[in-house]
């Protein structure tokens, strides 16, 4: 059992990684500052060493949402199990439709779900739901958003049209930081589900770290996720939302930097992924003569609401089915993979591959002359700045 | 219970931090970049070394190995 969670956990720290590749690399892939297989590879590099470098407890998977221990819910592998189905079934879903949604949420949704089939509605602390979970999920977009749409506007304010493409060597920077940050952020959470399930497999004592191997594993799997490349998403980061230039790019990478590490020193877990989209909302907001596409924009606040809902449901059902016994774990595990071939199958009609997205967007001075129509507006719109001047 | 002045310090840091590193590497750009007299050259190269700082200063913070050391100062 204990062996299972171990897999299917390492697959989540998987989806997580091609998930969450979209967050720091989408950016600098829409401006052309790296090319698509060169941003990932940085990202999978940066993820694997931030995966190791991070040492905080991993207990801290849990944070008091589930009261566990004495007194309060006991967590088994089991729960465990079916709350990693829920959260890797949710992510397999949104990846498809190209939508960035949290990885984390989707985990704590499905390790919800899985705790109120387990032990009711009194093991879940609903006030450490809102004021960790919920509250910073509603903030942290706007806080990003806001510093990012700050961000440009000094950007373009400071700099002259020519000059802004010195901004694309600067985003490869920020957009570094960004992945690192993730690595150390979000591996662990996979390492704090692992050691959850050690300890509660009675295979490692309570209130231990996670052992060398988990972390080795866990640093991997996240690294060979994120290599993977997430395309759907970084497509719908980097070009669906708002048409990004390198200023742009540079300034939201650095508003989701900022956001990110200011929370975390602080001691909020924010999703990487929320930062990261309300940072490229912002920029879009802050350029002008960009706009950003609401309805897409939309779409994506409509899936973060419905993340720990929807993990916490298939949580839910897969705790139920598994606490008949070992065979129904073993129906979980059967539909689980018949679901994930689906959903492999669904995503192989239309894939979305690097070589869609490495034809950057050329600057703006360098952009090819319009022709027919557009080129007669064009070269109106150029004499009646004339006629100004 | 909801840590609205924490949340005010996330919010306030994130400000500075995202719009200095944008401020430090535009002006850097804007007097040492491209159509630049050369003039300020070396203002501008100084603005980029602050901007440099300012990361590896998130980099540390990344880090838990160098916590301690903040939490000195």
């Amino acid at each position: 059992m204990v062996a299972l969670v171990i897999a299917l956990a390492l697959f989540f720290d998987f989806t997580n990684g091609f998930h969450d590749t979209a967050n720091a690399m989408a950016t600098p892939i829409a401006t052309g500052a790296l090319r698509p297989r060169v941003a990932v590879g940085i990202a999978a590099v940066l993820n694997l060493v931030g995966a190791f470098i991070s040492t905080t407890v991993a207990n801290t998977i849990s944070g008091g949402l589930i009261n566990e221990g004495s007194g309060g819910v006991l967590i088994t592998p089991t729960l465990i199990f079916a709350g990693l189905l829920g959260a890797v079934l949710w992510n397999l879903v949104t990846w498809v439709l190209g939508l960035p949604s949290s990885s984390s949420h989707a985990l704590f949704g499905g390790l919800i779900g899985a705790a109120i089939v387990g032990a009711g509605f009194e093991s879940i602390n609903l006030t450490v739901l809102l004021s960790k979970i919920v509250l910073p999920a509603v903030l942290a977009p706007i806080v990003a958003g806001l510093v990012s749409f700050l961000a440009t506007r000094i950007a373009y304010a400071t700099t002259k049209k020519r000059q802004r493409d010195g901004f694309r060597v600067g985003q490869i920077f920020t957009s570094s930081l960004v992945s690192l940050a993730h690595g150390t952020n979000d591996a662990q959470k996979t390492m704090g589900v692992i050691t959850l399930a050690l300890i509660a497999g009675g295979l490692q004592p309570a209130n231990s770290s996670p052992q060398f191997w988990v972390i080795l594993v866990c640093a991997v799997a996240i690294a060979l996720g994120t290599y993977t490349g997430g395309w759907r998403i970084i497509k719908t980061l980097g070009h669906g939302i708002t048409d990004i230039e390198p200023a742009q790019g540079f300034a939201a990478e650095a508003a989701t930097a900022a956001t990110i590490l200011a929370s975390t020193h602080l001691g909020f877990a924010l999703s990487t992924t929320q930062v990261a989209s309300g940072s490229v909302i912002g920029t879009g907001i802050g350029r002008k003569g960009a706009s950003v596409r609401w309805r897409t924009a939309g779409r994506i606040a409509l899936g973060w609401v419905i993340t720990i809902p929807a993990a916490a449901v298939v949580g839910a059902i897969a705790a139920v089915v598994a606490h008949v016994g070992w065979w129904g774990i073993l129906l979980d595990a059967v539909v689980a993979i018949l679901i994930f071939v689906a959903i492999f199958l669904l995503s192989r009609r239309n894939t979305v591959t690097a070589r869609d997205l490495a034809h950057a967007k050329p600057a703006q001075f360098v952009r090819p002359k319009p022709r027919g129509k557009q080129a007669r507006l064009a070269a109106a719109a150029e004499r009646a700045k004339g006629a100004d001047a | 219970m909801i840590e609205w002045g924490s949340f005010l310090v996330v919010a306030l840091g994130s400000l500075a931090g995202g719009c200095g590193v944008v401020l430090l590497f535009s002006l850097g750009l804007r007097f040492a970049g491209p159509e630049t007299d050369g003039s300020r050259r070396g203002l501008g190269i100084a603005c980029f070394t602050v901007c440099a700082l300012v990361v590896a200063l998130g980099v540390c913070l990344v880090i838990p190995y160098f916590a301690p050391f903040f939490a000195r100062l």
